[in-house]
């Protein structure tokens, strides 16, 4: 049974398509990476499945329950850390915790909880309507894990923290998942997917372009290396060994900077790109590769180009 | 209940307000300056007893009448679009709280910030009626302060119903101003305009009942009612003074009866809030 089963989906406002036709699965247990560019569609996605707006056409199920029959239900065993939310400014951060607690008839500790995301008890005690934008994120994310939720949702939970909020966000994620909950979370960042995530799915303009493992994303990358051949001078012939190094199987295009070749090649053709350089008469001083990364995929999928093109 | 949890959270956040304090302040401010002045002019024609307990309510209603709608409905129209604003409604509705469930908690929980405002204020208001009359009757006085937490009620209904129809809380803003100009001032002169048409005159010389109908079907005009309905004394009805002059066109009409100020202080706090749920069930947020 699937925690989160969205099938054709289209949500439209007025004429503005938000999402179409969207199918996204996530399996109980997994830690899912909802990843796109701001404006994608995640929000939207998100709110749909909370009930907080409802679908043009096509069925949300959470828990195998209707998202709009069974809202209640849904939100009993759901914990939701909304985006950009302000807090109530005349509550203290206790207030909000034990609110939560109260609404979800759980016997957890506040301080626990205030404990557990890493917020002072000093800070817990005062109005949240002072707290920065990371002590917020902090406060919400707490009362998100109340009544140890079956699923977590969690949109764009890194906003605001400094890198030890982030990490502390990204163990509280695993030791979530560990205990068994499935955990659904949104980024526009991929480095803070990558790091907790069994599946990503990447939205843009409102479809799913992708969704595979991380391993899965890595293998449907070509191994594209960038080769940086430094040599002793240019060429007398530069022309005639530029084309030489274009025509090589596997060669993707060829830059000079000045005594510096940019090869984008294939990793197979790399030694063949080096023999047919010296050919030209010069030395190879020195030469560098770098890997394209996965944040280069994820650029591309989520830029202008279509994922066919970043494919070939 | 569901309900409850929200309105004891929304009560703790709303009666920390500001700007409440200062209206809280205000109303207190004008029913001791009411129970002042109506000490004054009692004296002024000598009479004393039961009857003054109610000239003095008759002046502290004055007040109420205008500033317990103000506060109402500054404590309310923020209730839900504020949330909205904000984006603090996601997580309050992320919790398991149906949307109904919200919207009667906002209710629930700014009623007793408006009651305990009414409550300040009166209290006050009844240390100054000690202070400068001397003897007032507790019961009339304790029955004139639960009609105005009805009226408070009312126009918190009207205000929440307000706020859970608009997106903005500029919109409930307009909405709640448009509403007490409409209620205030609108109203009447549309009574009187029509008045004009039909009758040929302002001052005719018996009134119809219809426009003993029309002045008497407003909130503030059923406050009125009510509260002579709890003290059994005529002169807090919209139709008194014409009453009192024998200028009534036949008898009083239904509407305009003492006992029927409760039903439409009901209707006024029922229908906005119906209103409300129905459009803020069906919302995207």
């Amino acid at each position: 049974m699937p925690s989160i089963d969205i099938s054709d989906v289209t949500k439209r406002y007025g004429t503005d398509t938000a999402l179409e036709g969207l199918d996204l699965t996530v399996e109980r247990g997994e830690t899912y990476g909802f990843l796109g560019p701001n404006g994608a569609g995640k929000s939207t996605t998100i709110n749909l499945v909370l009930d907080f707006i409802r679908p043009t056409s096509g069925e949300v199920r959470v828990f195998d329950l209707d998202a709009q029959a069974n809202a209640l239900e849904i939100r009993k065993r759901t914990g939701i850390l909304p985006e950009g939310v302000e807090p109530y400014d005349r509550l203290t951060g206790r207030q909000h915790v034990a609110f939560a607690i109260e609404s979800k008839e759980a016997d957890d500790d506040p301080d626990d909880l205030i404990e557990r995301v890493g917020l002072s008890a000093d800070a817990a005690d005062k109005k949240a309507g002072g707290y920065s934008k990371g002590m917020t994120q902090r406060l919400m994310l707490a009362t998100a894990l109340v009544g140890e939720p079956d699923l977590l949702i969690l949109d764009e939970p890194s906003t605001g923290l400094d890198p030890n909020g982030a990490r502390r966000m990204r163990e509280i994620i695993r030791e979530e998942n560990d205990r068994g909950a499935t955990v659904f979370f949104s980024s526009h960042v991929l480095g803070q997917v990558e790091a907790v995530c069994d599946r990503v799915g990447i939205l843009r303009d409102g479809h799913l372009i992708a969704e595979d493992t991380i391993e899965g994303l890595r293998d449907t990358m070509p191994d594209q290396t960038r080769l940086r051949v430094t040599l002793d001078r240019v060429p007398e012939d530069s022309t005639a060994a530029l084309e030489a190094v274009e025509s090589i199987d596997g060669v993707a295009s060829v830059t000079p900077e000045g005594r510096t070749l940019v090869v984008a090649c294939e990793d197979r053709a790399k030694t063949t790109v080096l023999h047919t350089i010296e050919e030209y008469g010069v030395t190879v001083e020195d030469f560098a590769t770098d890997e394209s990364s996965l944040e280069d995929l994820f650029v591309a999928y989520t830029s202008d180009a279509t994922p066919a093109e970043v494919a070939q | 209940m569901s309900a409850i949890v929200v309105a004891k959270k929304d009560f703790r956040d709303a009666v920390r307000s500001r700007v409440l304090l200062a209206l809280t302040g205000l109303f207190a401010l004008f029913t001791v300056g009411g129970a002042f002045l109506a000490s004054r002019l009692s004296a002024l024609f000598e009479e004393g007893g039961a009857e003054s307990t109610l000239d003095l309510i008759l002046a502290l209603q004055t007040p109420a009448g205008f500033l317990v709608p103000i506060i109402a409905l500054f404590v309310g129209y923020g209730a839900i679009a504020g949330e909205r604003e904000s984006g603090s409604l996601q997580s309050l509705l992320g919790l398991p709280h149906r949307r109904r469930d919200v919207v009667l908690g906002k209710v629930l929980g700014r009623t007793g910030v408006v009651a305990v405002s009414i409550l300040v204020g009166f209290t006050v208001g009844l240390l100054g009626l000690v202070a400068f009359v001397g003897s007032v009757s507790l019961v009339d006085y304790i029955a004139f302060t639960l009609v105005t937490v009805l009226f408070g009620f009312v126009y918190v209904c009207l205000g929440v119903g307000l706020s859970a129809m608009t997106q903005s809380t500029t919109r409930a803003a307009v909405g709640a101003v448009g509403l007490v100009v409409v209620l205030w001032f609108a109203w009447s002169v549309l009574a009187q305009a029509l008045l004009f048409v039909i009758e040929g005159t302002v001052i005719p010389e018996t009134i119809p009942g219809w426009y003993i109908v029309m002045n008497s079907v407003t909130p503030d005009a059923a406050y009125g009612s009510a509260i002579a309905a709890v003290l059994g004394a005529g002169q807090f009805t919209a139709s008194s003074a014409y009453e009192a002059q024998g200028l009534l066109d036949g008898s009083v009409p239904i509407v305009a009866e003492p006992w029927f100020g409760f039903v439409l202080l009901a209707l006024w706090a029922l229908v906005p809030l119906a209103l409300g749920l129905w459009r803020f069930d069906r919302v995207d947020l």
